[in-house]
């Protein structure tokens, strides 16, 4: 990737962030592209590499309310989108909104729930608005989920649906730290942790008008037809049971958008696709059997069906 | 892709000829009859499988179709009095039991015709399951080509146009299906668009192959025809003579002239002599307007040793003794071949009886028979003639010659066609002696309009005269053409003549042993036919009319200078005359003004013909021009294009320029994967030549491309890149 100027304002963001945060500037940065893009993130990854700290920092840095749900099998939706209860003085149901209502939700191992109560989180996240008593509660603006998925431990889990997986933009791995990352992680961790610290960049109005702006990043033909092209194979792919759907599309221009705006650019290269194909793409397909059995993971395939695709270097004719 | 479309249609379209070309030969090669019944299955069957009938009326539209065939090929009652069918079945069960028993031979018609429908069925389901299922038809079309060429080798055949159909649907099919897969393996929607730019520069591909290779001159095989060799190895020392009409070679049916030859190169005898010769077989006397017959048949039987009982050269003509002697290739072959002059036959081995072998000589056609002779040695003389005494007889006189020996020699049919004898006439015009008109004819035939050819030879139709056609229509022939021509040429003005048959000197092999003889190889190739004339007190003297073939008769020009003009006695005749260029046949008569496709064709092949070597080194010379300068592209393209870019003004030059400089990086050896983006293509072109201009450009062009913008006056800002770039792809 060529280096390139990064937008002011999100640029003081990631700096924000890594204060706290060592190394993982590309986490960050998608982190970012889900935020701006009005998506949510599904981090796959093993306890204790920063999810949390990230996600703090980032809404840290929005001046946004954050919430975290730690999912338990026996969490219930009421525990997520919150109650009616009926308070005696006033005569009438009163609704508690529960940690769902929040700007920032970072939903903690949301495998190890129920799938009704996983629906309730994936319905708030879909429709930006949860029924509860049949009165519909819109979700505060902006509305971002970050949630985990502990990849090693699969018993007592109920693993997501494939349908309800498509509701995230984006999932991506946080992975360890390196060497002199690691170690600055400790030589931080015997001080006060700076979290605290954080001073937020822009405010939830702010972000809002950032989030209006990138609609305005111009998408050419040429890239639709690219993005097209792409997602068009995974329907084809001998290794793919059940390719992307047109929702897959969205979600990658949606998201080569933000990115093209973090990087102060007002269109979308080519560029911006193929590194978010890996990271939009892989959870919308379903391999089938045998390639699972070869050990080929939907990333792989994507990847494949990326290097495959060329990239429009001409002007599209119709 | 299994669909009543276009393309499909098609595809069973093209499937339906190369089935039907199976068929074709079988008709000319079996008994079989009635083949466009089978045809017309194929047809019924594909056209029901295209309409995607139920396989249920499919299959019970077929099996009627079959049965009311039989029925109508072998029975005679009504169809739909049933009790045919009893005896059918019955039929049938006897003969698949003769089926498993392996009796082939016994199986009945009816049971025969069945199993060609079933084998068509099955080879039909094939062919669907290839075209629409494997969307692979290489293997089909392949042992289509391998069983018409196999036809075309070993049988009567001409898969002429057979390979030229079957190559042009074969391609046709093999592309279209290339197409699908492609379509299939990237999941492309296929369009009626693609289709078209798919097919168009296919078909073009393929028309033009298919001309290219009809028309461009094809060498002769390098190898020997095996067909004469196999048949050798299987019958033993089998019949080589007579081969069947359309093979070189001795025959002695010669009833119906013409038709094209092939060529045989297997030895039928070597000959030792001191020079090439002529070999006589045997003559014949009567013209039937197609060909030859003999006049009668006069047995005569003699003695080895013995005078032959011909009629010898008259002692007024010098001669000088020769021999040779003869080693036949095919013992059982009973003919004796000989040189004109001959005297006598000795030494023939093996000897049976100890004594003198009897020979049986036919003196009406001086055909001379014997059997199993391994070899035998022959004493003759070669005449030396005096050109006056030649030159003595001018007319008819019946103290010189036997009215009805006369009468036999310059017989013609009655029909033949007037115009025969005009043009003799005309050519002899001027001339006096019966010798000066017999040369003046042979010249005749040396007129480049008349040209030696073995394979586009006509064979005459019911109303046309054999040498009629050649004379005035086709002009172009072999040896039976151009004697039998002249033989009846010079019977019209009253010459007497006959038609001679024989092998021209063969090839030299070796010296003998003692050196002093020479061995010639003659093989069927060498089978041939001329014309002798008869002089009286000269004897019958030989002329040779066949273009490219010599050979000349001593004659003494001079009374008593006995070899100051001495022709050599036996020049080397040219054997295969090489094929010369050809005037194109000039077409003089009214009616074949209008504009006719034979004759275009027909010139069209001869211009390739003619001038084959100068369309062969003008296209190397230009393919050679044009691979030179691609190949130092690079040393002066960029040129060229810095050239053309310098006077673009508008901002939109970007477009085709960046492109151009793509390209041109391309060929200077950096090449863009498919899938790398611009600016990361930019990136490393950048790092390659150490600059940062790539990605400027790059980042101005990607603007363009991916943004629809394009600031006023960009062009002229980024063309110094640009050009720079271009400088930079100089090889």
């Amino acid at each position: 990737m060529v280096k390139e100027q990064i937008n002011p304002t999100i640029d003081k963001i990631l700096a924000n962030i890594e204060k706290v945060m060592i190394g993982k500037r590309d986490v960050a940065e998608l982190s970012l592209v889900a935020l701006l893009a009005g998506g949510h993130v599904l981090l796959e990854d093993v306890p204790g590499v920063g999810k949390t700290m990230m996600v703090r920092a980032l809404a840290k840095s929005v001046n946004a309310s954050f919430r975290r749900i730690q999912f338990t099998p026996d969490l219930l939706p009421s525990d997520v989108t919150g109650v009616s209860i009926y308070n005696p003085s006033e005569m009438e149901f009163q609704f508690r909104p529960g940690p769902l209502m929040g700007n920032i939700i970072l939903a903690d191992e949301i495998n190890r729930t129920s799938p009704k109560t996983q629906s309730a989180l994936l319905e708030g996240m879909e429709e930006a608005s949860v029924t509860i008593d049949g009165v519909t509660h819109k979700l505060q603006k902006p509305f971002f989920v970050m949630a985990t998925q502990n990849p090693i431990e699969y018993e007592g889990t109920y693993p997501l649906p494939e349908a309800q997986l498509d509701r995230f933009l984006l999932k991506m791995k946080m992975g360890y730290p390196d060497l002199h990352e690691e170690m600055e992680v400790l030589n931080r961790a015997q001080r006060i942790p700076p979290i605290e610290d954080l001073y937020p960049v822009i405010d939830l109005d702010g972000l809002r008008i950032l989030q209006e702006e990138i609609k305005d990043v111009y998408v050419d033909d040429t890239i639709k037809r690219y993005i097209v092209d792409i997602v068009n194979r995974t329907r084809g792919h001998e290794s793919v049971y059940l390719g992307a759907s047109p929702r897959g599309s969205i979600a990658l221009m949606k998201a080569a958008q933000a990115y093209a705006f973090i990087y102060d650019r007002d269109y979308v290269v080519p560029d911006d696709i193929q590194y978010l194909a890996t990271f939009v793409l892989p959870h919308r397909i379903i391999l089938k059997s045998e390639a699972k059995f070869e050990g080929i993971s939907a990333e792989e395939v994507i990847s494949r069906i990326v290097a495959r695709v060329p990239v429009p270097v001409q002007r599209f004719v119709k | 892709m299994n669909k009543r479309d276009f393309p499909t249609m098609l595809l069973y379209v093209l499937g339906f000829l190369l089935l039907w070309e199976w068929l074709r030969p079988v008709e000319q090669l079996t008994e079989t009859d009635n083949i466009e019944v089978f045809v017309l299955f194929l047809l019924v069957s594909l056209a029901m499988s295209y309409l995607k009938i139920k396989w249920i009326w499919q299959f019970i539209i077929k099996i009627l179709f079959i049965l009311f065939f039989i029925h109508r090929f072998y029975y005679e009652a009504s169809f739909f009095q049933l009790n045919w069918l009893t005896s059918f079945s019955n039929d049938f069960i006897y003969n698949m039991g003769l089926m498993f028993a392996r009796n082939w031979n016994d199986l009945s018609y009816e049971f025969r015709t069945f199993l060609l429908f079933i084998l068509l069925w099955l080879m039909m389901y094939l062919i669907q399951y290839w075209l629409l299922r494997q969307q692979q038809i290489f293997i089909f079309f392949f042992m289509t080509l391998i069983y018409i060429t196999v036809l075309d080798t070993f049988t009567l055949y001409d898969a002429k146009f057979a390979i030229v159909r079957t190559v042009a649907a074969g391609f046709t099919v093999m592309g279209m299906l290339t197409f699908y897969r492609i379509i299939n393996r990237e999941k492309v929607k296929s369009s009626p668009a693609f289709m078209k730019k798919w097919m168009i520069p296919l078909t073009g591909m393929i028309g033009f192959s298919v001309l290219v290779g009809v028309v461009s001159p094809k060498a002769a095989p390098f190898w020997p025809d095996p067909v004469p060799y196999l048949k050798a190895a299987k019958e033993g020392a089998g019949n080589s003579l007579g081969n069947g009409p359309s093979r070189i070679g001795y025959g002695t049916n010669d009833e119906r002239l013409g038709g094209p030859f092939i060529g045989d190169n297997n030895p039928v005898f070597m000959a030792e002599a001191s020079g090439k010769n002529y070999w006589k077989v045997e003559t014949k006397d009567v013209y039937t307007g197609k060909g030859w017959t003999p006049y009668g048949s006069t047995p005569f039987d003699f003695q080895e040793g013995e005078l032959v009982p011909f009629y010898s050269i008259p002692d007024t003509v010098e001669t000088t003794k020769e021999t040779a002697t003869i080693y036949p290739v095919h013992t059982k072959e009973p003919l004796i071949v000989y040189p004109a002059g001959l005297q006598r036959i000795i030494n023939i081995e093996p000897n049976y009886e100890a004594g003198f072998r009897q020979l049986r000589m036919d003196t009406t056609n001086e055909k001379i028979e014997s059997f199993q002779t391994v070899e035998y040695k022959l004493d003759f003389v070669i005449p030396k003639y005096k050109i006056e005494d030649l030159r003595k007889t001018t007319d008819f006189n019946s103290n010189g010659i036997n009215r009805a020996f006369y009468k036999n020699y310059t017989r013609v049919p009655e029909n033949l066609p007037k115009r025969i004898k005009q043009l003799t006439e005309e050519i002899t015009a001027g001339k006096s002696s019966w010798f000066d008109k017999a040369k003046a004819v042979e010249a005749y035939f040396g007129r480049s309009e008349y040209s030696y050819d073995q394979k586009n030879v006509a064979l005459p139709g019911p109303g046309d005269d054999y040498v009629d056609q050649f004379l005035f229509e086709t002009k172009r022939g072999y040896c039976d053409n151009f004697s039998t021509s002249m033989a009846v040429m010079l019977r019209t003005i009253g010459i007497p003549t006959r038609w001679v048959k024989g092998f021209t000197g063969g090839d030299f092999l070796k010296y003998s042993q003692d050196n002093n003889m020479r061995i010639y190889k003659i093989t069927n190739n060498n089978a041939h036919s001329w014309v002798e004339v008869f002089l009286p007190n000269q004897g019958w003297t030989p002329f040779e009319p066949t273009r490219g073939f010599t050979n000349d008769i001593r004659i003494n020009y001079g009374s008593n200078e006995a070899t100051s003009n001495e022709q050599p006695a036996v020049p080397a005749s040219v054997q295969k005359p090489q094929d010369k260029p050809l005037d194109e046949p000039k077409q003089t008569t009214s009616e074949k003004k209008m504009f006719d496709f034979t004759l275009f064709w027909l010139k069209t092949k001869i211009f390739f013909k003619t001038n084959w070597v100068w369309i062969a080194l003008t296209i190397g010379g230009l393919a050679a021009l044009i691979t030179i300068l691609y190949r130092t592209r690079g040393k002066w393209l960029p040129y060229i294009l810095l050239l053309s870019y310098r006077f673009k003004q508008k901002d939109e030059t970007i477009n085709t320029a960046y492109l151009t400089l793509l390209h041109q990086l391309d060929r200077y050896g950096l090449k863009r994967k498919e899938n790398q983006t611009l600016r990361n293509y930019a990136q490393y072109v950048d790092q390659f030549f150490s600059t940062r201009e790539m990605t400027r450009l790059t980042k101005c062009y990607e603007e363009y491309l991916y943004h629809q913008h394009l600031p006023k006056g960009s062009w002229l800002e980024t063309r110094k890149l640009w050009e720079n770039l271009i400088k930079r792809t100089i090889a």
